[in-house]
Formats: C-alpha cells, sequence, structure tokens
C-alpha cells in the first residue's frame, strides 16, 4: 500500500545551505534522514538539538523556513528542486547553535522563572524585553517578500462527512455509501490507508484493495491532503488542502481520526535519534530510508515486535529490544528482548550514543549502544475534533484514553479514536457506524449507545507515561521545553489545576498544542497532585486542530475586496473626479475646485450622483403601520405625491440614521437611507418585519437597481423642463412633491428635495439608465453652466443649511431632541422605536445640544476640536468649514446646554490656544427656505 | 519545594466581605483591600482563577479613551499597572512600545482628532500623526502599498502597550493571599440573600456565608449573579473572538488596530502574533470559537501586513463581553440593596482597567465614599441619562 516507489529522476535542494539529493515522492524530512542530516532544528527555550520523532506532521521538531515560510512540517512537505530549506532558532547552525548555552544554565531557568526575575528595578525590563525579544519566537518572517499565494475556497454540502481515511474511514464511507448517503471522505496524508500504509503486516488481503474501492465508488468524493482543523456549530467543517480552504456541511459526521503515537518521557526524550515506531516505519516504508546504525527498540505492545520485524526486514541492525512486560513471550530470531525493563535515559550531545536501562521499579540495569531509539509505548486517541464539536467524553482507564460519553448531534466516531486498535474490530465496526449515519440523514437525531471495547489491545494495562526514575531534562513538553520537574514546581506553587498549569509552565502551548505531550502532562499532574487521570481532566480542544496559514483563512479576500461603483463611475473618473471611499463604495469628493462647485450650485445648477444612497421598495395595506412604528414621526398621514424627511431611532432613543419617506401610491413607499447606513437599515426593516409575519407588506432592496443623482440650484427647473413633456411647474411639482417623471425617455421616481438648500430634485432611474441620463441632465445644463458637484462641495452646501449628518454630527449617545430636531419626535403618537427612552429624555432638561456656530474670522478649526467652558471640555466641534455665504470659518458643535442659545459665546480649543465662537440658531444660508421651496 | 502563591483554606461561616470572581476586578479588589486593613475576605471562583476574561482577553492596556471620564480613569490603571511588577514582586512583563489606532477615512480621522485632543486635557499622552510618521514608527505595516482602504492617520499613544495576563491575576491573588484574604476556587454562587434592603449572605456549592458586603466582579454572567441579589442590569452578554498564530521571530512591537478594518494584532514576548476583532453581532453565552471569525481576522490582518499570508494560526478561543449601552462599566454600590457592590459590565476592555477598579473600589468600601473617578460610572447614570460615551474608542479597539 505504499503510495510512491523511487523512480528515475532526482530533486535537488538546499538545507542550510547544503546541496541535497531527494527520491522523487520523498519529503524534504526523508532526503534529509537519507542524506544523513538528523539536526533539524533547535528547541524553544534551551536551544536543544532535535531532529525526526513523529514522521507524521505532529510534533514540533522538523519545523524549518521552506523558501521563505516559517515553521513548516517538512515531514509532510514534498522536497522539490530548487527549495530552500532553513533550521530555525538556531544560529549558525543547528549543530552549533550559540544559545545553546542556555541549556547548561537551565538550573537558573526554572518553570516560570521570567516571573520572578528582570522586574527590579524597574527600568531594567524594558533592556531585559529587548533582549528577549531579539531570542523568542521560533521562525523568522520575510516583511518584503512573504505571503504570496493562490488561495481559494470550496464550499462543500454532503450526507456523511467522514474524517480520516485509515481502514475504519474507508469501511464506515463504503458502508454509507453502500446505504446510499452522499460520502465526503477527508484524509490529511497523500494516499488512503493510515496506518496500513507503513505497517504492511497489519494489511489482510481483503483490505488490499479498500483505497481502490474508495476512490471509485461514486458516492463517495475522496479529499486527500486536505486537514479537518475544526468542528465548528452544527457540523461545520474547517477543511485546509494545501492553499484551499473547503468548508463543509454535513448532515451526519463521523470522525475516524484515530490515534498517534506518544513519546514516552525519559531523560533526554527529546535527542535526535529518538524516533516514535510509526515513524520509523514510514521512513522505511513511506520514504525508503535505511538507519545509519543499531536501532533500539523500547516497547509494551505488539506494534513494537511489529516494527522490529519491519525494520529488520529492511536490513536495519536492530541493537535489541526492551519489553516493559515482564511476562511477554513474543521474540524476534537474532534479537535480544530485555523484558520487564523500559528505558530511563538516552545518552549523547547531538544525537543518541545508546540507551540507559532500568526495570520499572527503577532498578538499573546498564547501558546499550545504539544510535537510534524506536519507542512503541501506546497511543493518544485524536479526540480534540470530537471535543470541540461539543462531545463529551471521560478517560476509560482500561482503554487508557478518553472516550465518547455523549455525542453531539449528528455526530459519530470509530476506529482506533474509539479504542479499537485491533484493525479487524475496528473494521466491523466502522461498517456498522458508516451504515447507521447513512440512515441518520434527514432524520432526527437519536441519543445512542456507544460501544466501546474492552481493552485497547495496543498498551500494556498500566498506563505508562514516565521513566520510573527521576532526573532533569526528562521532557514532558516538546514545543516549550517543558520537564517533569517543572510540572511539579508548578503544581507545588499552586498552579494545580490542569488548565493554570498549563498558562504557567506552558505545557502543551506550543505549534504542537498538545498533541504530543497533554497525555503526558495530564498523566505527571495527576500524580503530583494524588489525583487520577478521570480527575484531572484535560484542557479544552480548541481550534484549529492544526495549524492553518492565514492566507488559506482569508482566500482570495486579501485581493478582493469588495469595490463598488455606481452606474456614473468611469464618467466621474474621465472628468478628473478624485474619488473618495464611502463604505465600499467610490464616490467623486471634487471635479474642479469646491469653490467653482459651490457656485454652480448656488447660482445656476450642480448635479450630483447619490446612487449609493439606500433605497427600500415597501408595499402592502399594512406600510403605514410599520412606518409608524419605526419613526418617530408621523407616516400615516403623509399625502400620496409627497417625500418626508425621517430620522429612525433605536430603542434607546438614539439617531441610528436618517432618510427620506415618499408615497408613491396608497399602499406603496419609497424610502431612502444614507450611503453608510444602507445595510444596517436594511437589517433594522428586516428584523421588525420578521416579528409581524401577519403584516401585509413586501420589503425590497432596490439600492443597486437605481441609480440617482440630485439636480440642484435655481436653474434646475428649466433643465428638467428641457428633459421632459410633463409639467414640472411649481405648482404642479412644489417642495417636497413626490412622483414619476419621464426623464430623457426614461421613467424616473423623482423627489423634490434639497439637502443642499436650492431648488433640486433627487431623481432614480434604472441603473442600466443611470450614466444615459446623468449625461443628458448635463447637457440641457450646459447653457445655463451646470456643473457636476462631488461630496466636499455638498458637505460645504448643507454645513451653510445646518442639516446634520448621522454620525458623523451624531454618536452613539445623541438623540434628536439634543440633536436640535425635536420636530421629528411625536410624543403621541401611543408607540414607535426608542419612544420610551426619548419620552424620558423629554421629561429632563437637555444636557447638550447641537447648535451651529460661527468664528468672528476664517480661522480653520479641524472637526475634532473641543468645545470648553473655562477649562472644562463641555462638548466638540463635528463638522466645519469655510463659509462663501457667510464670510467666516462656520460649523456645527456639540455644546452644554447653557451654551446653546442664539449667541452665545463659547470657546473652541485650537492648539494650545482657545478660539471664541458663537451660537447661530438659524441656518447660516436662506434661514427663510425661500430658494428651496421656489 | 517553592512555596504557593495562594493557600487553600476552609470556607469561614463569616467574612467581612465576600468577592465574587476570580478574576483580575475581583483578586485587585481584594489585594487592595487588604493594603487598606479590610482582611477578613473571601474571593469565591466558580472554576479556577483567571478562568474567565481574565484569561481570555488580549492583554492591551491603554488609556487613549474618549471621554474625560474615561481618560482620567484608565489613565489610573495604566500608572497603576506601571508599578504593578515591583508592588506586586512579579514580573507581570508589561511591555509598553505604544498603540496605535488607524483610521481609514475622513470619519476616522475625526474621531481620532478628538480623542487626542480629549487626551491632551486629561493630560494623557497620544497624538495623531500621519502615514510618514506611521511607517517611520511601524517599519512594517502597509501604509503606502496597495490597499483597499489607505491608512490615512492613527492615533499614537506611546504609553499603551500589552502585558502578561495570567502573570496579573497570579501576582494580585499572590498579593491577596497575602495580605490574608481567602481564595477559594471551585467554589460557585448559587443565591444571594438580601434582607431588608441589605445584603446579608451568599449561597455557594461549599456552603453559606454571612458578609458583610458583596462585590459581583464577574464578567460574562455578571447580569445573573446581580440579579441573584435583584439588581436587573442593563447589559447583554456577547461572545468575543481571538486567535494566536505559531510564534515568529518579533517584527512588531507595537498594539495595531483598525476599527475600519475590524482587526487589531499585537506580538506577544513569545513570539505569537495575538489578533482578534470587535464582539459578535448576537447575543450569546457561547465560548466556541467561529469559522468566519479566522476568515475575517486573516483577510482584514493580511490588508495591514501582507507578507504574513504564510504565518498559521495556531489556535482560537471566546469569551464573554458584558456590554453596556455606552461602553463604560459599572461600578459602585447598587442603589437599592445595601452592601452590594458592582465592577461589572466591563465588555471588551476590562483587563486594562482590573488595577483601577479594584483600587477605588477597594476605597469605596473601606471608606464607605465614592472616590472622584468613580463618580461617572454608578449604575444611577443609566435611570438619569448620564452615560459616559466610550463606543467610538472602545468598539474595536479593546
Amino acid at each position: 500500500m505504499a503510495d510512491h516507489s523511487p523512480s528515475t529522476g532526482q530533486v535537488e535542494f538546499q538545507f542550510n545551505g547544503k546541496t541535497i539529493v531527494a527520491a522523487p515522492g520523498q519529503t524534504i524530512a526523508g532526503a534529509l534522514h537519507a542524506a544523513g542530516e538528523h539536526v533539524l532544528s533547535s528547541s524553544f527555550k534551551y536551544h536543544r538539538p532535535r531532529g525526526l520523532l513523529c514522521v507524521s506532521g505532529r510534533c514540533p521538531n522538523c519545523l524549518c523556513t521552506v523558501d521563505g515560510t516559517p515553521n513548516e512540517r517538512i515531514c509532510q512537505t514534498p522536497a522539490r528542486t530548487g527549495m530552500q530549506v532553513k533550521s530555525q532558532n538556531a544560529w549558525p547552525s543547528p549543530k552549533l547553535d550559540v544559545l545553546r548555552v542556555f541549556n547548561r544554565f537551565s538550573r537558573f531557568m526554572p518553570v516560570g522563572f521570567y516571573y520572578k526575575s528582570m522586574y527590579k528595578p524597574r527600568w531594567m525590563w524594558p533592556i531585559w524585553e529587548k533582549l528577549i525579544r531579539r531570542i523568542t519566537g521560533l521562525g523568522t518572517i520575510d516583511p518584503v517578500h512573504g505571503g504570496d499565494g493562490d488561495y481559494e475556497k470550496r464550499n462543500i454540502f454532503t450526507d456523511v462527512a467522514i474524517i480520516g481515511g485509515g481502514l475504519a474511514g474507508m469501511q464506515a464511507a463504503l458502508a454509507a455509501a453502500e446505504g446510499g448517503a452522499r460520502v465526503v471522505l477527508i484524509d490529511d496524508q497523500p494516499g488512503l490507508g493510515g496506518h496500513l500504509r507503513y505497517d504492511p503486516d497489519l494489511v489482510r488481503a481483503e483490505w488490499t484493495e479498500l483505497p481502490l474501492r474508495t476512490a471509485a465508488n461514486h458516492r463517495i468524493e475522496v479529499i486527500n491532503g486536505a486537514t479537518v482543523f475544526g468542528a465548528y456549530e452544527d457540523r461545520y467543517l474547517g477543511v485546509r488542502q494545501g492553499e484551499r480552504l473547503l468548508r463543509i456541511r454535513a448532515a451526519q459526521v463521523v470522525v475516524a481520526t484515530g490515534a498517534w503515537e506518544r513519546p514516552y518521557v525519559f531523560e533526554n526524550n527529546d535527542l535526535p535519534g529518538v524516533l516514535l515506531a510509526s515513524g520509523a516505519q514510514r521512513l522505511v516504508r513511506l520514504e525508503h530510508c535505511t538507519f545509519d546504525g543499531p536501532v533500539l527498540v523500547v516497547t509494551d505492545n505488539a506494534q513494537g515486535y511489529r516494527a522490529a520485524r519491519q525494520l529488520k526486514g529492511a536490513g536495519v541492525t536492530l541493537a535489541g529490544l526492551v519489553d516493559t512486560r515482564a511476562d511477554s513471550t513474543e521474540a524476534i530470531d537474532g534479537v535480544t528482548i530485555h523484558r520487564g525493563q523500559t528505558i530511563t535515559a538516552a545518552t549523547g550531545s547531538s544525537h543518541v550514543t545508546g540507551a540507559k536501562l532500568a526495570t520499572l521499579a527503577g532498578e538499573k540495569k546498564g547501558t546499550i549502544g545504539c544510535r537510534w531509539i524506536v519507542q512503541a509505548l501506546g497511543f493518544t486517541a485524536a479526540t480534540s475534533l470530537l471535543y470541540q464539536a461539543g462531545c463529551s467524553l471521560e478517560y476509560d482507564p482500561a482503554l487508557d484514553q478518553p472516550v465518547v460519553k455523549k455525542y453531539a448531534a449528528g455526530y459519530w466516531s470509530t476506529g482506533a479514536v474509539n479504542g479499537f486498535h485491533d484493525p479487524q474490530a475496528a473494521s466491523a465496526e466502522a461498517r456498522s457506524v458508516g451504515a447507521a449515519a447513512a440512515a441518520a440523514v434527514g432524520s432526527q437525531p437519536v441519543p445512542r449507545v456507544v460501544e466501546r471495547p474492552t481493552s485497547s489491545g495496543a498498551t500494556a494495562v498500566e498506563p505508562n507515561y514516565v521513566a520510573p526514575t527521576s532526573a532533569k531534562k526528562q521532557f514532558v513538553c516538546l514545543c516549550e521545553d517543558v520537564t517533569v520537574k517543572d510540572v511539579g514546581d508548578a503544581i507545588d506553587e499552586g498552579y494545580s489545576n490542569i488548565e493554570t498549569l498549563k498558562r504557567y509552565s506552558t505545557v502543551s502551548m506550543g505549534p504542537c498544542q498538545g498533541k504530543m505531550c497533554q497525555a503526558a502532562a495530564i498523566a505527571v499532574c495527576a500524580r503530583h497532585n494524588k489525583q487520577t487521570i478521570a480527575q484531572t481532566g484535560v484542557t479544552t480542544a480548541r481550534p484549529p486542530d492544526q495549524p492553518v496559514p492565514l492566507g488559506v483563512l482569508a482566500g482570495r479576500g486579501v485581493q478582493f475586496t469588495l469595490v463598488r461603483q455606481t452606474a456614473m463611475h468611469d464618467w466621474h473618473v474621465r472628468n478628473g473626479a478624485t474619488m473618495s471611499d464611502a463604505g465600499n463604495w467610490k464616490r467623486p469628493g471634487v471635479y474642479t475646485t469646491v469653490e467653482q462647485e459651490y457656485d454652480a450650485v448656488r447660482n445656476r445648477a450642480g448635479l450630483i450622483d447619490v446612487s449609493t444612497l439606500g433605497k427600500l421598495d415597501l408595499r402592502g395595506e399594512d406600510v403605514s403601520k410599520l412606518l409608524e412604528y419605526i419613526y418617530p414621526n408621523k407616516f400615516a398621514n403623509l399625502p400620496v405625491g409627497r417625500v418626508r424627511y425621517g430620522v429612525i431611532c433605536g430603542e434607546d432613543g438614539i439617531i441610528l440614521d436618517d432618510g427620506t419617506v415618499s408615497r408613491l401610491g396608497s399602499e406603496r413607499y419609497f424610502i431612502t437611507t444614507t450611503t453608510g447606513n444602507a445595510d444596517a437599515i436594511d437589517s433594522w426593516f428586516r428584523s421588525t418585519l420578521v416579528c409581524r409575519p401577519q403584516w401585509d407588506i413586501r420589503f425590497t432592496n432596490v439600492s443597486t437597481s437605481f441609480a440617482a443623482m440630485n439636480l440642484a440650484g435655481p436653474c434646475s427647473r428649466e433643465i428638467l423642463a428641457k428633459l421632459t413633456t410633463s409639467d414640472v411647474s411649481a405648482e404642479r411639482w412644489p417642495y417636497l412633491a413626490a412622483g414619476e417623471l419621464t426623464i430623457a425617455g426614461v421613467k424616473a421616481t423623482v423627489l423634490r428635495i434639497g439637502f443642499v438648500g436650492e431648488l433640486g430634485y433627487e431623481i432614480h432611474v434604472p441603473t442600466q439608465y443611470g450614466l444615459h441620463v446623468w449625461e443628458a441632465i448635463l447637457e440641457a445644463g450646459r447653457e445655463f453652466g451646470i456643473a457636476p458637484f462631488g461630496l466636499e462641495a455638498q458637505r460645504l452646501l448643507r454645513l451653510e443649511k445646518k442639516h446634520f449628518l448621522p454620525g458623523v454630527d451624531t454618536d452613539a449617545l445623541s438623540n434628536p431632541l439634543e440633536a436640535d430636531i425635536g420636530w421629528v419626535v411625536k410624543l403621541e403618537k401611543p408607540d414607535f422605536i426608542g419612544r420610551h427612552s426619548l419620552d424620558r429624555v423629554s421629561q429632563r432638561p437637555l444636557r447638550q445640544k447641537l447648535v451651529g456656530f460661527r468664528l468672528q474670522d476664517s480661522t480653520p478649526i479641524e472637526a475634532g476640536s473641543l468645545v470648553l467652558s473655562g477649562t472644562k471640555v463641555t462638548g466638540r466641534v463635528t463638522s466645519s468649514g469655510n463659509s462663501p455665504a457667510v464670510g467666516t470659518t462656520i460649523g456645527l458643535a456639540w455644546v452644554a446646554a447653557d451654551q446653546a442659545h442664539d449667541g452665545a459665546r463659547f470657546e473652541i480649543r485650537v492648539r494650545d490656544s482657545n478660539v471664541p465662537a458663537f451660537v447661530h440658531e438659524a441656518p447660516f444660508y436662506d434661514p427663510a427656505g425661500e430658494r428651496l421651496k421656489s | 519545594m517553592p512555596s504557593p502563591m495562594w493557600r487553600q483554606h476552609e470556607l469561614k461561616e463569616s467574612y467581612d466581605v465576600v468577592v465574587i470572581g476570580g478574576g483580575v476586578h475581583g483578586l485587585a479588589t481584594a489585594y487592595y483591600l487588604t493594603k487598606l486593613g479590610v482582611r477578613n475576605i473571601a474571593v469565591l471562583e466558580a472554576k479556577y482563577l483567571g478562568f474567565g476574561g481574565s484569561g481570555r482577553n488580549t492583554a492591551i492596556v491603554r488609556s487613549n479613551y474618549r471621554t474625560p471620564e474615561g481618560i482620567a480613569f484608565y489613565d489610573h490603571s495604566v500608572k497603576l499597572y506601571e508599578q504593578l511588577a515591583a508592588e506586586l514582586e512579579f514580573n507581570v512583563m508589561f511591555s509598553q512600545h505604544g498603540h496605535f489606532t488607524l483610521a481609514h477615512n475622513e470619519r476616522g480621522v475625526t474621531g481620532l482628532i478628538e480623542r487626542a485632543n480629549n487626551n491632551r486635557m486629561v493630560g494623557v499622552n497620544s497624538r495623531v500623526i500621519y502615514p510618514a510618521e506611521i511607517q517611520k514608527l511601524v517599519p512594517h505595516l502597509n501604509v503606502f502599498g496597495h490597499s483597499r482602504f489607505p491608512i490615512m492617520a492613527a492615533l499614537y499613544h506611546p504609553p499603551g502597550g500589552i502585558i502578561r495576563h495570567d502573570a496579573v491575576v497570579w501576582a494580585y491573588a499572590r498579593g491577596a493571599d497575602r495580605g490574608g484574604a481567602h481564595i477559594h476556587q471551585q467554589t460557585e454562587v448559587t443565591a444571594i440573600d438580601v434582607h431588608q434592603g441589605k445584603v446579608t449572605s451568599v449561597r455557594t456549592n461549599r456552603g453559606t456565608i454571612r458578609a458583610g458586603a458583596v462585590v459581583n466582579a464577574t464578567a460574562g454572567y455578571a447580569s445573573t449573579i446581580s440579579k441573584m441579589a435583584g439588581v436587573p442590569l442593563p447589559i447583554e452578554s456577547h461572545p468575543l473572538q481571538a486567535c494566536v498564530t505559531e510564534p515568529l521571530k518579533p517584527f512588531l512591537d507595537a498594539v495595531i488596530v483598525s476599527s475600519t478594518l475590524h482587526v487589531y494584532v499585537s506580538q506577544t514576548d513569545r513570539g505569537e502574533l495575538v489578533l482578534g476583532a470587535e464582539v459578535d453581532d448576537h447575543q450569546s453565552y457561547s465560548i466556541k470559537g467561529s469559522l468566519a471569525f479566522l476568515e475575517g481576522a486573516a483577510t482584514h490582518l493580511l490588508e495591514l501586513f501582507p507578507f504574513l499570508a504564510n504565518v498559521k494560526v495556531l489556535r482560537q478561543w471566546a469569551g464573554l463581553c458584558d456590554m453596556t449601552p455606552d461602553y463604560s462599566p459599572i461600578i459602585g454600590e447598587a442603589p437599592d440593596v445595601k452592601g452590594f457592590l458592582m465592577t461589572v459590565g466591563w465588555g471588551t476592555y476590562g483587563f486594562k482597567a482590573g488595577p483601577a477598579s479594584g483600587h477605588l473600589l477597594a476605597e469605596r468600601i473601606a471608606s464607605g465614599k465614592t472616590p472622584k473617578l468613580l463618580e461617572p460610572f454608578g449604575l444611577e447614570r443609566f435611570a438619569n441619562d448620564c452615560l459616559v460615551g466610550e463606543k467610538a474608542a472602545a468598539s474595536v479597539s479593546h
């Protein structure tokens, strides 16, 4: 079942500047092993040399920087010609790391030492911290070239998702498919088979065709090389496949993630040359490697013997086999078996040179020379996705692993993750689970009895995590260099809860996220606290189960954040407009100069693109009822053919947005919102409607269906008249009229409103005719001296009219009464959103007020400047500008209520001096509104 | 054998002050009470110390708020944090490399100017800086490169930074323990007894305790605990999510926040990047992370630092935030229940305020008088409609 075999054509890559030759199909780690490069990295804290351990992408030891990408698991990365592979956290090289000196001073760096040092005197800490920040971290990121990728996302919906393509996963998939379900089978290796791929003695004849049969089944989609990293709410799976993010929503999920071998904790257990048995098997079987010296196998189970036979069969010299069980009888020809013993230490400095043995009671049994130590001392079930999904698990001492007590809805598990290590038993269980999962598709989840094996068949009866002798460098956590002694010390200091222990000692907080160390950490913690493993509990399993690159999560979002353009966008750009962002929209800021555009609007005519406004179409018998409820002012009495200003408040009476409401028919309304709040108001209406299903209302968001423009200025009526056959006289189309007109051959919804304070028409036409109507108006207006105007001129024009902008001139505490538009609040209405709060506000004196102000001169005032009363801050400036109509700086500001009467003087802080300002109650321009209503 | 940080005690029948919640607020309150001579104190923690927000926040400390009341309060906290390691003899690793709030549009810039002006009035060091200076101070930030929403300005707050949050919890716990307070973990409050408008006792899974005063210093469930004393709170609880990457050699010393892009990021002394966003928009008591959060946070972070695309996320988590209407906390005695005090409603900004709230609330309890800095934050402000509006300075920026 090996996936790749040596073929012609070699691959060459660089490792720390040295050329390495790899066989095709080999991973970087396999090639390095074959080339005799066994020291791959330096450890996080003590800079100890580290080499291959798990060879399955779980442990932290092989993390290298590959082509500039830090922290790559090179045992999972196929070698490619030209690759640059570099060791991390090691200078100048992992063999000669100068910071390895930390290893010799480790007694000065006990667990949590940094909490107890470096803070006295206070000024020393920044200096220490600078030093720490120079040596901390693992990989180095390239801030110039890092981070390109061809990212994409894919969504998958399926009946049954099966996680893990080992024997159990394949059998479950086939059984589910036979049951009629559509199945997605996800596996993180390049080929199906799990342990069968590298442990040939496990394979029975009838299973050899399983990968092919699974892949060929038309109901099963096999996704190889993909890691399920998250089991989110409602069977929503996050999966990384290379540079692709898969989002899978499944009716049923079968977790067949198996188990990985766990490292034994003994002195120098982190030395290069100490391997997991499955890692050694992978190197031999999948990477076609051998071992350059004698191998000592340490085991308490059948897998150790299988591994030993496999290595022997591949021509590897065995230094012996240590079996912790005194009563085992298994034998291998020509290999010395040391029964009833275990390993207590590895000897050697940068690579294993031998192993110290002892009985389980700790009686020393001497040293055996060897170059490799291969350990087969039990498994850790890959349960983290079950925990993530919300299943509850309990520790089963007989199986020495957590098993599911209660499944989350729609979840199943099978195989070694359930403790079935005997392939025959796992296979049978998986078929019944697969069939049951398929049968459960589309039905209500029912509580299930959880079947579990009586013994795992994988480990010794007595769980054995730690060597029976005590020594300094017995590493529980390889990522963080946490030793058995560290764990004990931390508990003695009071960090006895497993979660607190984790945070203080940092055990299981490194790149492997506890895969290698959590079981041992719990066992050591339990022993030290004199508790059972079950009482000790586990730390919370959090996604991602395997690290996921930010680029994969972001997808093409990196390059493709939505840009919204109006129908007239290209025209604006062609005609020299500066474009600015308004949410995701692009809007014209200014075409020529603010002065010229202002002049056109005030004296002739101007045209502005307002397509970005939110637009809602509401029809039905009950719309007026809805509007009465949503708006503080009245709408039921709005006549057909009229438009009215409206403010929407939250339940707290705070202004959310403003806009217009037009009644185009007795049961037909057209609503506009501001650009920035278009989505929020859409949701506001929808959530209000959801609670009133009995009301007759058809609600349609037509924001992007219509282009919109505002024709404003004294000449605008004459310009409009040129483009329509209808009567647009002041009598037929007075101020606040609303209705339909055909303009330049296009049916338009027209509102006679004037945000900028002039005679004006807001014209909405279907988006595809937007540019046509825009150009037609400009053409018709040419003889009058029309000019397009942008946001900047509009800001100034509206400021002269004292029209505020929600979110600019108001904030999360602004209510209509204090924003000086109390007239929109009709407290006599029995109910509307915010009524209760506004009623309370109306019964107290106002505290602050939004007022217009003018200076004595044209001193520029930044929005955001503070309003003072003496030295006390009483408010702030929200908008300001130099008004051509007034001849000085004007603006809007929040001031204390006692500063808010007409003509009152207040101070504005400008840099470190105060500038006097005077409240101006009326609009600065055309206070009677004659031009607007003309 | 190392000496324990805090001791275990039998639950006594009576304490002068019972503090509910073994996080930074509860432990700081207990610690400062012992300093004021109030020593008969119990701190009750349902799980383990720092289980809640204190262990889940992203450890940002700053005082560049928006209102004069808020700025002065958080400034007090920053100053206490600066002395904390020396005072508690525990290195809490306060890393003050500056805090940058970015603005990508005009409205954002105005908000920063207003904050800078207010900070200046209170004497807090912060100022608005523009792209060239931003680039100089944060060399690897994407200021001038291609960007959908280019950076227009930043509020630069030099005293801001990050701290080792768990260490703060443990240091206060040790300080409180040494001062005589009893810390009771795995002790869950099930009821609070109130008699004639005064709190009398607290019932727990380990028995009933008579109490002179009860302090609600919980987060996530603050409204549930207050309800036990008959004190309804204007609080909505929302999940807040964060994630952390694998350790990298440090390239980013400052805290970077962007409300427009809904993301903030810092790099710890371990080399991990910590990133987060604003609270989830729905109310929930779930503390599970979502994939949508990871996707969003990654997308937005890469706009600021495009070269991080190959950097891997190691784990994500969520905490609960008790949001008040004005994004400011509720501290003080309940108006209608004597002896029931609160330091709650800490939203997304509780951790940075722990020392100040503990310090001032202890003073309030010991003296019976409300310190000036606490005056604006009483529960009665909602009835009186005197809110302290910090939303603009606290929604993404925690």
